[in-house]
């Protein structure tokens, strides 16, 4: 008897599926082409008692968090009973590559719309426009124009 | 007679980084030419660098303090005792002021003349040179745009009511889409011209725009020139660079399919006459739109070395850097060249180029800087391969994302691109995106099977979503799959298809980098064999 796995494919748009290993032999039709690689852990990896594969199908990079499906399960019970935090509408923005600031068009407190740019960030030669997909207020401006960001560096809240 | 000289240089400067560096260094090689590679901090332990008979470093990693800096790539080429600098394309291989300084202290530049450079190079300029020898140039402003002055919009926007919407804003010192925006009305034209002239003087050091009318369902065609001290100038073929996102090229092939010798010759004719206008020396390639009803647009001419060379020199085989080499010396046009350009106008074999870049093809194209964790390269009849990373390899965000140009060549235009398809099923990148998948999908897409080729062929029919959907769905069972069995998983970069995996009985190293945690239970371990034996009989 084996016990089902929970894969977390980090995609832009995560997909979160539970396999049976057992199963897998059985599933016909599309072969994929791919590699797996192991990937160090992140902090949060650990704690859950993940693995962490680089997988590359037809050429396309995934990172998929591999963990057992029932303490996953366990883990998300025990999340909702502790009263996570609440949702909210904010978007943060977040820089998709290093790069450098060259302009921020908006300032603490200035409503925005969806459309909007925020700021742009020039990296690999190419000017990139940031735009704002909500409608709300700037809550923050955490870069000023010059700086360099890193990937994944928050740039603008926006509540 | 003379006697010919063994060598065009005895050493020459590589005042370039990456696949460009290195492909100059290995022409410079099989001639018996010493070089010398520059680096900035970046690229400290890069392969061109490591290739090179001596290396000089420039600087930090930006390009601005390292291989922007004219000055320090004429000291390092007289403190190493070159003759001449090889400026590769981008970064100074255009500007007319690095070819003074070079001259100015005494050293060739392997290029077109400072002069040349500044008639051609600056894409207004090689505009009005190009209209006034009757080459047809696309409609558009033959003056730069005035950036920041509200009187001089107003009359380019009445200007480009007149040419019609869209239109492109172009930095006259541009290249590859850099400092280009596209404008659909009145209302943006400003904004457009004031960021497309920021990213122009970042990008080029000169924030000059001008206007050109956007010319819809056309092709982008290219022409190779080679011109030599004495005047003689010519045509080596045309390539075809439809294949681009945001002007920028993706894929390139040579001939232009589709076109009959006579088109051929009167096109070479085109970009013989711009040269020959500007008194065009060593190598440069002139541009073209080409619409379905065969009209030609001149667009520009870059005035160096094109990235997509490559497949001109499998067409001809010609060694175009070679011939830089040669005639940057002093030669005449070698006899190769002579006849590669008398049969240019039928070829008789096809080859195509894709580049292979740090980008996400899921996400604009979005660059994607990181390590290189794998790195297979194809091989095989037919297959070459003009890269510059491996294993280890940090891809910054301060230089362009490529990281090789596979190229292929065949006896006709299908046989190409099989050959192709069956390449890119080689390669193997671990560490960060590529733009693989849009390469693979191209190949398979009927438009460009059937070479129905346009520059808005890949905005209008490139569709990722569905298909890294149903990748991350086979990236999900392939990751269950090598879980399932930790011995096999950990055999590092193990390639895994459902066919052809086979578990590994190795120790795990990967398992220890682990921890092992999934993997605690002796009952898991057994259910992770039982489904690898009956997955992968023996």
């Amino acid at each position: 008897m084996s016990r089902a796995l929970r894969l977390t494919v980090e995609a832009p748009e995560p997909l979160v599926v539970e396999i049976e290993p057992d199963d897998l032999g059985r599933e016909d039709g599309h072969r994929p082409r791919g590699t797996v690689r192991a990937l160090p852990l992140e902090p949060e990896d650990r704690a859950r008692g993940a693995l962490r594969r680089e997988v590359v199908v037809d050429g396309w990079r995934f990172e998929v968090v591999v963990e057992d499906a029932a303490r996953a399960a366990l883990r998300e019970r025990a999340g909702r009973l502790g009263g996570g935090p609440g949702r909210h509408q904010a978007q943060v923005v977040t820089a998709q590559i290093p790069g450098r600031v060259l302009r921020v068009e908006v300032a603490q407190g200035d409503p925005v719309e969806p459309g909007q740019r925020l700021l742009s960030i020039e990296a690999m030669k190419m000017e990139n426009e940031l735009r704002a997909t909500v409608v709300g207020t700037v809550a923050r401006v955490a870069v000023a124009p010059g700086e360099t960001v890193e990937r994944g560096q928050e740039l603008v809240v926006i509540a | 007679m003379t006697a010919r000289p063994e060598r065009p240089f005895r050493r020459v400067l590589v005042a370039n980084r990456g696949e460009i560096a290195l492909r100059i260094i290995r022409a410079c090689r099989e001639l018996g030419v010493e070089t010398v590679a520059v680096y900035s901090d970046a690229d400290r332990a890069a392969r061109h660098v490591r290739a090179a008979d001596q290396a000089v470093r420039l600087g930090p990693a930006e390009a601005g303090a390292s291989y922007l800096r004219a000055e320090l790539l004429v000291d390092a080429a007289l403190a190493t005792g070159a003759q001449a600098i090889h400026p590769g394309y981008g970064f100074l291989s255009e500007r007319p002021t690095f070819a003074e300084a070079c001259t100015a202290a005494g050293l060739v530049f392997i290029g077109p003349e400072a002069v040349t450079l500044a008639g051609l190079g600056d894409k207004l300029a090689a505009r009005r040179a190009a209209s006034k020898v009757g080459v047809p140039v696309v409609p558009g402003t033959l003056e730069p745009a005035a950036v920041g002055d509200p009187m001089a919009l107003a009359e380019l926007v009445r200007t480009a009511e007149r040419i019609g919407w869209p239109v492109l804003v172009k930095a006259a010192a541009g290249g590859g889409g850099r400092g280009m925006r596209r404008v659909e009305r009145a209302a943006d034209l400003a904004t457009a011209i004031g960021s497309a002239s920021h990213e122009a003087a970042a990008a080029f050091g000169d924030g000059t725009v001008y206007l050109e009318r956007v010319v819809q369902d056309a092709r982008h065609v290219e022409v190779q020139l080679l011109g030599d001290a004495q005047g003689t100038i010519v045509a080596c073929g045309e390539r075809d660079c439809s294949v681009q996102r945001r002007h920028q090229k993706l894929v390139e092939e040579a001939p232009a399919p589709g076109m009959s010798p006579d088109a051929r010759r009167a096109l070479h004719a085109h970009a013989v006459a711009v040269a020959q206008a500007v008194g065009l020396r060593n190598a440069a390639t002139a541009e073209f739109l080409l619409q379905p009803d065969g009209a030609v647009w001149f667009l520009e001419v870059n005035a160096r070395l094109q990235v997509e060379h490559g497949v001109t020199e499998l067409v001809t085989g010609l060694d175009l850097v070679a011939e830089q080499l040669w005639i940057a010396a002093g030669r005449p046009l070698s006899p190769a060249v002579l006849a590669a350009a008398a049969r240019a106008a039928e070829p008789d074999r096809h080859a195509v180029e894709v580049r292979l870049s740090a980008e996400d093809p899921g996400a604009a194209f979005a660059p994607r800087p990181g390590t290189i964790t794998a790195w297979r390269e194809p091989g095989g009849p037919g297959v070459r391969v003009d890269g510059w990373v491996e294993p280890g390899t940090v891809v910054t965000s301060d230089y362009d994302p490529l990281l090789a140009k596979i190229l292929t060549v065949a006896a006709d235009r299908p046989a190409a691109l099989a050959r192709m398809a069956r390449a890119l099923d080689e390669v193997e990148v671990g560490g960060l995106q590529t733009t693989l998948p849009f390469d693979r999908w191209l190949l398979a897409e009927p438009a460009f099977r059937s070479a129905q080729l346009s520059i808005d062929l890949v905005d209008r029919l490139w569709q990722p979503q569905l298909l890294r959907e149903a990748a991350a769905r086979a990236a999900a069972r392939l990751a269950a799959a090598a879980s399932a069995m930790p011995e096999a998983a950990a055999a590092s970069a193990m390639p895994v298809t459902a066919a052809s995996a086979h578990p590994s009985g190795a120790a795990s190293p990967a398992s220890r980098q682990d921890g092992g945690s999934l993997w605690d239970t002796g009952a898991w371990r057994l259910a992770g064999r039982r489904a690898a034996t009956r997955e992968w009989p023996a």
